[in-house]
């Protein structure tokens, strides 16, 4: 079998081992941001920018809507069998902006761009690529893993806030046009109240550490590839367990923190 | 002017294409599942026990954290509006059984065993390993696929219960940490539970694990391009799963609400 699945314990113990190397990995390419060595390559910055836009945005965009279906329906049924119909906004507010489009962004970007970097600096390596970039004298964590994580800080806010609207779109039509639970005035009435600019900047913040870690996860596996074709596969099926690990660990963490003791649910509470 | 609409119409012919190819690959791995002869036994219990092998420690984090801070914090926050936080353990039957179980074990298991089968069975494409069996007259879907298809969907059932139990004690952690009572958590939890609750959880997760085997056995056997071809081939299976599970999720829940109307009333 192609993978490491002798022990049942393979999966965790993994993980021990390589968290030191990942660690030391995101320290270096996080250094060549900070340094600002990456500049030397902002064409390429912006190519991988463009990439990610064209590549990406669109079925992010798709699962986020799907998403954002479910928790209106959700919203509808539960806000009537609490006897408070009304309140089906008050819950699709809370379910989209704050749990389920981040975790519908980072699953979708783990999928996504998580396993194309993988895919992509794998190859790359097992074909020698990287090592020819080293013998031209390029850099080529510079060059490959820190020019992708500074053009996803550049692109994926604006991607992210646009899968907000597309969240909230999609609940607007389970609730108002396919349910029918309330009026549109109504709807909208408790979903803006239940809503400010904090909290969607907590979730914005909450989407953005999720898209690091991914990024530079995609990077650590792609870039310590090894084993031919196959090795390529494995490497890139590896990343997606950890990147979904910590997309909910990081969507757990964000939710204490940043609602865990303040609710910001302006009525009671 | 043809050429230039066909340019323009390619991408949607191809995924409707694939859409199809991957029907007849469902239909194909049903049939030989249920004709004899049946060869695939072995082949299916490693399958089994690589898929949970594999699964169950992701899996045991992520429901825990999934249900502790989605459904327990904010669900707290949401019912303390009515002055109701007892009815968490309501909200949880909605949450863990209806929604978060099912879905989250979907995509832990399309992330980690989906890929892992996705990487397994291109590898053995590019490597001509799948022909060469044809040559030997071994029908790659007998037994290839359908074990694999099997496999992920009785382990996907499985596992449902599995991430019941841990979306449950999520729940139970973020009353403690809330500083609630237990007891009413537990009433109203099992005052609400219906049985039709945990079996449509059941049919929809094991449904999930259908799709997920199909989608990523059709990628892995129709891999191509060397080595960027195994890890593209993970790519695009992992994100036509997720689209896939989520638009079935989606149907099978509005389905599931609107024919039974008693599941929605909060006891």
């Amino acid at each position: 079998m192609a993978t490491p699945s002798d022990s049942w314990t393979a999966v965790p113990r993994d993980w021990f081992a390589s968290f030191g190397e990942i660690v030391k990995f995101l320290g270096k390419v996080l250094l060549q941001i900070i340094d600002l060595r990456v500049f030397k390559y902002s064409g390429e910055v912006l190519r991988q920018a463009g990439l990610l836009i064209m590549s990406s945005a669109l079925v992010i965009w798709v699962l986020v809507f799907v998403v954002g279906l479910q928790c209106g329906i959700e919203g509808a049924y539960f806000s009537r069998a609490v006897g408070a119909p009304a309140n089906a906004g008050t819950f699709s507010a809370l379910c989209n902006l704050r749990e389920l489009v981040p975790y519908a962004f980072g699953w979708m970007m783990a999928a996504k761009i998580g396993t194309g970097i993988v895919a992509e600096l794998g190859s790359m390596r097992i074909s020698d690529e990287i090592d020819a970039l080293e013998v031209m004298g390029i850099n080529s964590i510079t060059f490959l893993c820190a020019t992708k994580l500074l053009a996803s800080w550049l692109t994926l806010p604006f991607l992210y806030i646009i899968a907000i609207g597309a969240g909230f779109f999609a609940s607007y039509l389970a609730v108002v046009e396919q349910i029918g639970e309330v009026s549109s005035g109504g709807y909208f009435l408790l979903f803006w109240m239940f809503q400010n600019p904090p909290d969607m900047f907590f979730s914005l913040a909450k989407a953005m550490v999720m898209a690091t870690v991914i990024v530079l996860v995609g990077c650590y596996y792609g870039y310590n590839a090894s084993g031919g074709p196959v090795g390529v596969g494995t490497a890139t099926a590896k990343s997606m367990v950890l990147n979904l690990v910590m997309v909910h660990l990081i969507g757990m963490l964000g939710t204490q923190v940043f609602w865990g003791g303040n609710a910001r649910a302006p009525i009671g509470g | 002017m043809s050429s230039f609409a066909d340019r323009r119409l390619a991408p949607a012919k191809n995924a409707l294409e694939e859409v199809g190819d991957m029907m007849i690959l469902t239909g194909k791995t049903v049939v030989s599942a249920v004709r004899p002869p049946f060869p695939y036994g072995g082949e299916f219990i490693s399958q089994f026990l690589f898929a949970v092998r594999l699964c169950w420690f992701p899996l045991l984090i992520s429901t825990v954290a999934v249900s502790y801070g989605a459904a327990g914090i904010q669900a707290i926050n949401f019912l303390n509006i009515f002055g109701a936080p007892d009815r968490l353990g309501g909200f949880f039957v909605l949450a863990a059984i209806r929604e978060f179980a099912p879905f989250v074990t979907a995509i832990v298991l399309a992330g980690v065993a989906g890929t892992a089968i996705t990487a397994d069975l291109g590898a053995r494409k590019i490597r001509e390993e799948l022909d060469a069996l044809q040559v030997l007259g071994v029908d790659p879907v007998k037994n290839l696929v359908v074990p694999r298809f099997l496999a992920l969907m009785i382990v996907t059932g499985l596992f449902d219960v599995y991430a019941v139990i841990f979306g449950v004690f999520g729940g139970v952690l973020a009353t403690t940490t809330s500083g609630l009572e237990l007891g009413p958590f537990w009433a109203t939890f099992l005052t609400n539970a219906s049985v039709i609750d945990l079996w449509g959880s059941f049919v929809k997760c094991t449904l999930f694990g259908a799709i997920i085997a199909i989608v990523c056995c059709y990628k892995g056997m129709t891999a191509s391009g060397g080595a960027e071809g195994v890890g593209r081939a993970v790519n695009s299976a992992v994100v036509i799963t997720f689209i896939a599970v989520f638009s079935f999720n989606y149907v099978f829940t509005q389905t599931l609400l609107a024919t039974n109307p008693e599941i929605q009333v909060i006891r």
